[in-house]
């Protein structure tokens, strides 16, 4: 009985084992210097200079873009790595994407944050002896 | 310590503990009677207008070009020449201690600062000619065959320092009406007058500006007045109780641009108005122009 259980165990870790998925290979990853952008609360737009970095387990075609810029545009055909830079101005965050060269699928994303300065108010000082206020 | 410094310690040690409970409101970026904490703010204000001055032989003060500055912090705030402290605040309640101006020289001398701010640049930096003799002269005493004491010429000719007034300052806002009560106290060690200023402004046609009416006072005790119009075997006054009303009219026409126009009478009081060198029981000012906000 002790033996059959055995066989049974072995057999269920065996199945378990075949079931459990290839380790996956490393995803391209996509880093972007500076990450963020902090504008004063009279700014209304960032503008600054934005190194976007890709590196890949092997060699690759792609295209790094960024979204609804649809002038910006670098491509590689067979490259493991590259590095884009761009002088940016922009209002509201930027998403970088690294596509297939047929810009279908998306391999790998990265925002630039942009941070406005929070500004706290506080009332006035009415002065009834200064002939404006 | 003096008195006014205890006094002023001694506001903040009771309103203190209440900074916490009153420091809640809902300014923001759209309310006007809002500013940014920790920025400065310019303005400039365009137009034609004048004040009068009520000294004998004193022309009128022109109202023309007139910067003005502030700066919040979170607590501290200069605004033009007074300059103060926060110590408690909510929508409706603001407790401040203040220092400002004494606020008389201006009609002494047209390059007092405060006619920089309040008038726009001097044209001259001469003081005003009190009864024919320049205000800037060192005090004289008059000399025995002088005209008799009450008539401007027997004044005698002396300077009006720069005198700075501290204390605490209520503030309140209530059902559109917005009311002020400062208890101020001398303490740059000219005359150690007091002096109490109050005003309420009410809203005439719409309740976020537009027409306002202000009604106030300027109570300024015996040594406040004799500093800046007696003088000894002379003339000394009372305490002075001067009464304003002004009618103001405000309204923005463009992103920076704001359109005022406003009239003030104030009321001299007798202790003031009967010095011999006043010739006027009032102080008239009339001004309509633009403000521009950098």
């Amino acid at each position: 009985m002790l033996a059959v259980a055995w066989i049974v165990a072995g057999h269920c870790g065996l199945a378990r084992a075949m079931a459990t998925p290839a380790v996956p290979t490393d995803p391209i990853r996509l880093e972007l210097s500076p990450r963020l952008c902090t504008i004063g609360s009279k700014e209304a737009q960032c503008e600054i200079r934005v190194r976007a970095s890709w590196h890949a387990p092997h060699d690759e075609s792609l295209c790094l873009v960024i979204v609804d810029r649809p002038d910006i545009r670098r491509c590689w055909e067979h490259y493991s790595e590259g590095t884009f830079t761009i002088d940016l101005t922009f209002s509201d965050d930027v998403r970088f994407q690294l596509k297939d060269p047929a810009l279908r699928e998306v391999l790998a994303s990265e925002t630039l944050r942009l941070i406005r300065e929070a500004v706290r108010y506080r009332h006035k000082r009415w002065q009834p002896w200064n002939v404006f206020d | 310590m003096s008195r006014s410094s205890a006094g002023i310690v001694l506001w903040a040690l009771v309103l203190a503990p209440l900074q916490n409970v009153w420091s809640k409101d809902d300014c923001g970026a759209a309310a006007q009677d809002c500013v940014a904490v920790g920025h400065w703010n310019f303005s400039i204000e365009l137009g034609l207008g004048e004040r009068t001055d009520p000294l004998v032989n004193a022309k009128s003060i022109p109202l023309v070009v007139i910067p003005q500055f502030s700066y919040y912090g979170k607590r501290f705030f200069l605004d033009d020449l007074d300059l103060g402290f926060t110590v408690a605040e909510t929508d409706s309640n603001s407790f401040n201690l203040i220092a400002s101006p004494g606020y008389d020289r201006v009609y002494f001398y047209r390059s007092d600062l405060q006619n920089v701010f309040v008038s726009g640049l001097p044209f001259s930096s001469d003081a005003v000619s009190v009864g024919g003799i320049p205000a800037n002269h060192p005090p004289t005493l008059a000399a025995p065959n002088a005209p008799a004491a009450g008539s401007p010429s027997a004044f005698p000719p002396r300077s009006r320092r720069i005198t700075y007034l501290a204390g605490p300052e209520w503030t309140f806002k209530y059902a559109g009406v917005t009311g002020q009560l400062d208890v101020l106290h001398e303490i740059t060690d000219q005359n150690q007058g007091n002096e109490v200023r109050a005003a309420v402004r009410a809203p005439l046609l719409r309740a976020d500006g537009g027409l306002t009416a202000t009604l106030g006072f300027t109570w300024n005790s015996a040594a406040i007045v004799n500093y800046y119009y007696g003088a000894a075997n002379v003339y000394t006054g009372g305490s002075a109780f001067d009464p304003f009303v002004k009618l103001a009219y405000s309204r923005p026409f463009a992103k920076r641009w704001r359109f005022n126009a406003f009239a003030e009478y104030e009321r001299l009081a007798g202790a003031i108005a009967d010095s011999p060198i006043v010739a006027e029981h009032h102080v008239a000012t009339v001004f309509v122009g633009c403000a521009y906000t950098f």
